[in-house]
């Protein structure tokens, strides 16, 4: 293998993992500040992108106006779902966890009513190739990774330097001295599932151009977001960061070595790797 | 009289911390023994070391003379060693019974053939374990309270429970943590009186405690710790009466 | 009521074939094949892990008796036995990696498997690959094979009884009992402390769920006469929760009862899958949040209001 195969595996994995980092934000954050697993996280990633599709080429809306309605829809969701079910299971993680598996079921199957089996395809807004030193790179995908810098600039910068990001932390730490101490914690709660409801359903809407899309997508997304957090530890923001870019790096070569059936295979194979040895993960606290 | 546990020279350091330095006593046959001292004194690591919780840095435990150090608690209940927790740990979702039930597994056979198949001697082992069960829960006092749910208890009867589940192991060895910690005056009394009678009849206790009315009235001998070393090993009621001890607990309530 | 309500149930079970029509069969069959899976699930269940990929466990069991007797002539009556052997030795590797974890990472890493065995079935050509597995025999019963609805039902039904009879027996013995203080890490410590060899029994339950949960699989391979990564997915591990949530998990019957009711009512009234899904989820979530202990919590729901109903009439 030469080694401009391995610059152009290495860069491209980089790239694609800056777009798993982008999938599993939204999953992050809400385990790490409420310990809950959104299994939905990846339908609501599904509905990201179909909403792009449905908003901006359907109905030919312009790019901010459909950014916007997705955002919203996203809050309003999340706000929904913390309010109405997690707020009522909190403590009870088998529950929890089945409720946000029905959750998902719920938003899929309407999914596959409302759109359909048919493949839909967004056009690419940013096409063209970069080509440094013999590397190709898809603009789309650049800018994708560009978006989850941003946005993983944007979480840190929330959670450490903010009150509100106190309030989640103290939460995650201690709800119920935080609660004595004057916090709110139903309100961050609210805020933390539904700020991990936009960064998902962002997610899904920034890689909306690069893959073809259809409501089986959220399975994908909360598998590899899964794996992602697993091995970077749950809840740790340079955690998901970290293995993010890992997993990307190790797919892209696992693919050129040996074809991608098996590099999906091992993937799965790192994260019960991780489970077994370090089940905190790389980052995550024991 | 034989030492049923042999405590030699234990250190432990965490990091930089050295929680217990060279920490020698031995506990004989039959003795009701207590180990005391302030907070951060060490005797609840010291405790978790002899319970197999995790390893000492260095030192060495012995079982009726058979070396033990850094076994696990699983393998030191084969081997006769039981313990209750500082915080009330039980089976919430099984009633009292079941409970101590389930603290009779050593003494029970599995019978997984005769379990499937109900073979009528399979219901003849199971009828025995409830009597013995019952037996149990009769010596503390608490055999009323048997089709209750764990979860449910008040803290006097829980607290009784979980040293019915440790003794119906049947060890050698039993540690209580704190046994009469959060009771009334009234259910000490009553959980004191039963460890330092019907309890204390059938094996050697060890207890941790820092309540000194409680050492000096019902123990009879104590180990003091200070800041992870050892200050006094002797007669329970000799401890109001020991300088260094005074000194360490001085300003401390508990000494009158 | 309890005392009657199983003999009661098998004698219905056994009548059934002679005045049912083979439509109904189908379905009768297709209600063994979730209760049988529910009941094993539901011994993971109460030992405090959710398994989120016991579908694989499904596949597993249908793979093996559908290699051995396609691909390696061998009887489709040692099939059966087979698909269980392969399904708890790969719970007993499994087990022995993960059941030390708790909570949420025992149920990613066993979702995490059940998506492993999928790929590597459509990997790979001599599984049968994305296509599958035609043309799978089913056992004969002196020299003729059981072709008919109604031939195949009695050993659908004899495998389940077997399966479930095992299972409810093991969880009413000691060994069962001793099960459920494994519930949480703290029981988990104290069982330890008097001796119990939590690790052993955690295993033991995980391969004999996955076991039975295995030759059911083959069953079922041999009744579809096919077998595919298709058919067994995570939407039937999914399945498989909401019928144990649905049902109730306080009560060993309760994950059967789930399972038979939604099993038949999809049969009947869904023929598209998205559907099906959507009414299975939404019936979950309104049993999560209005109803937690499950239908088999009803009666005694219902009790406790009417009682309270008397006791305190409504004041003007």
């Amino acid at each position: 293998m030469t080694l401009a195969l391995l610059g152009q595996g290495l860069a491209i994995g980089l790239v694609n993992g800056a777009l798993y980092i982008l999938t599993a934000l939204g999953l992050t954050l809400i385990y790490g500040i409420l310990h809950i697993v959104n299994f939905a996280h990846g339908e609501i990633y599904m509905l990201g992108a179909m909403l792009i599709y449905v908003l901006f080429v359907a109905l030919q809306w312009p790019l901010p106006l459909a950014f916007a309605a997705i955002i919203l829809l996203a809050v309003a969701a999340g706000l929904a779902v913390e309010r109405g079910i997690f707020r009522g299971l909190r403590g009870q993680w088998m529950q929890l966890l089945v409720a946000s598996v029905g959750i998902s079921l719920i938003i899929q199957s309407l999914s596959w009513i409302a759109f359909g089996a048919q493949e839909k395809n967004v056009p690419s807004v940013l096409p063209g190739v970069l080509i440094i030193g013999g590397v190709r790179m898809p603009l789309e995908r650049l800018a994708a990774a560009g978006v989850a810098l941003v946005l993983v600039t944007g979480l840190y910068w929330l959670v450490y330097r903010t009150r509100i990001g106190l309030a989640m932390r103290a939460i995650e730490e201690d709800e119920e001295t935080a609660r004595m101490l004057g916090v709110n914690s139903d309100r961050v709660a609210a805020i933390a599932v539904a700020l991990g409801f936009v960064l998902a359903a962002l997610g899904g809407a920034f890689v909306a151009p690069i893959y073809s899309l259809n409501p089986g997508m959220g399975l994908e997304a909360i598998l590899m977001s899964f794996i992602i957090i697993i091995i970077g530890g749950l809840g740790s923001i340079t955690g998901t960061v970290l293995a993010g870019l890992l997993i990307g790096m190790l797919q892209s070569i696992g693919a050129l070595i040996l074809g991608a059936e098996a590099a999906h295979v091992l993937v799965f194979a790192a994260m019960i790797a991780v489970l077994v040895l370090r089940p905190q993960g790389l980052l995550g606290r024991a | 009289m034989s030492a049923v546990l042999t405590v030699q020279d234990i250190s432990m350091r965490f990091g930089g911390l050295a929680a217990l330095s060279e920490v020698s006593f031995e506990v004989g046959e039959g003795e009701l023994t207590a180990l005391v001292g302030p907070n951060g004194a060490g005797k609840s690591t010291l405790f978790n070391i002899i319970a197999g919780v995790f390893p000492p840095t260095a030192g060495r435990i012995e079982l009726a003379g058979a070396d033990v150090t850094g076994k696990s608690s699983h393998a030191l209940a084969r081997l006769g060693v039981a313990r209750t927790f500082q915080l009330v740990t039980l089976f919430p979702d099984m009633t009292v019974e079941e409970n101590v039930v389930q603290g009779l597994h050593r003494h029970t056979r599995l019978a997984l053939f005769g379990g499937i198949f109900n073979t009528a001697s399979y219901r003849a082992d199971v009828a025995r374990t409830t009597e013995r069960a019952r037996a149990v829960l009769a010596l503390l006092g608490i055999e009323a309270h048997r089709n209750e749910r764990a979860a449910e208890l008040p803290l006097g009867i829980a607290k009784l429970l979980t040293v019915a589940i440790a003794l119906a192991t049947e060890p050698k060895l039993l540690l209580l943590d704190e046994p009469a910690a959060g009771l009334s005056l009234e259910e000490s009394n009553r959980m004191m009186d039963l460890i330092s009678g019907e309890v204390r009849k059938r094996c050697t206790v060890l207890l941790v405690e820092h309540n000194m009315r409680i050492v000096g009235r019902y123990c009879d001998r104590a180990v003091v710790l200070q800041f992870g070393r050892k200050i006094y090993d002797g007669r329970a009621d000799g401890l109001v009466h020991d300088q260094a001890v005074v000194d360490a607990y001085l300003g401390v309530a508990e000494m009158a | 009521m309890k005392r009657f309500s199983v003999p009661l149930l098998l004698a219905v079970l056994v009548v059934l074939p002679f005045l049912a029509k083979p439509y109904a069969l189908h379905v009768a069959i297709v209600v063994l094949f979730s209760v049988t899976y529910t009941a094993a699930l539901y011994a993971v269940l109460r030992m405090g892990y959710l398994s989120l990929g016991h579908a694989g466990f499904i596949a597993l069991g249908a793979y093996a008796c559908v290699i051995l007797s396609v691909r390696l002539g061998v009887s489709p009556w040692l099939g059966i036995p087979a698909g269980g052997l392969v399904a708890g030795l790969a719970a007993w590797g499994l087990g022995a990696l993960t059941l030390r974890l708790r909570g949420i990472y025992f149920s990613l890493a066993v979702f995490a498997f059940g998506e492993i065995v999928t790929a590597f079935f459509r990997a790979f050509d001599w599984f049968g690959g994305p296509a599958g597995i035609p043309g799978v025999p089913r056992p004969s019963f002196f020299g003729t094979p059981l072709a008919s609805h109604f031939a195949f039902y009695w050993l659908v039904l004899a495998v389940a009884v077997l399966g479930i009879g095992l299972l409810y027996r093991l969880q009413f013995t000691r060994f069962g009992a001793t099960l459920l203080t494994l519930k949480s890490a703290d029981s988990e410590k104290l069982a330890e402390s008097v001796g119990i060899p939590a690790a052993r029994y955690k295993t033991a339950a995980f391969v004999v769920s996955c076991a039975v949960t295995g030759c059911m699989g083959a069953v079922h391979a041999q009744y579809l006469l096919f077998v595919s990564p298709q058919v067994f997915t995570f939407l039937t591990s999914t399945d498989l929760l909401i019928y144990a949530m649905v049902g109730g998990l306080a009560s060993f019957w309760g994950p059967i009862l789930g399972a038979g009711v939604l099993t038949a009512l999809g049969e009947q009234l869904f023929s598209v899958g998205y559907w099906k899904t959507l009414v299975y989820a939404a019936i979950l979530m309104i049993v999560i949040l209005v109803l937690p202990g499950g239908l088999i919590d009803l009666p005694r729901r219902l009790r406790a209001r009417a009682r309270a109903a008397i006791a305190a009439p409504e004041v003007r």
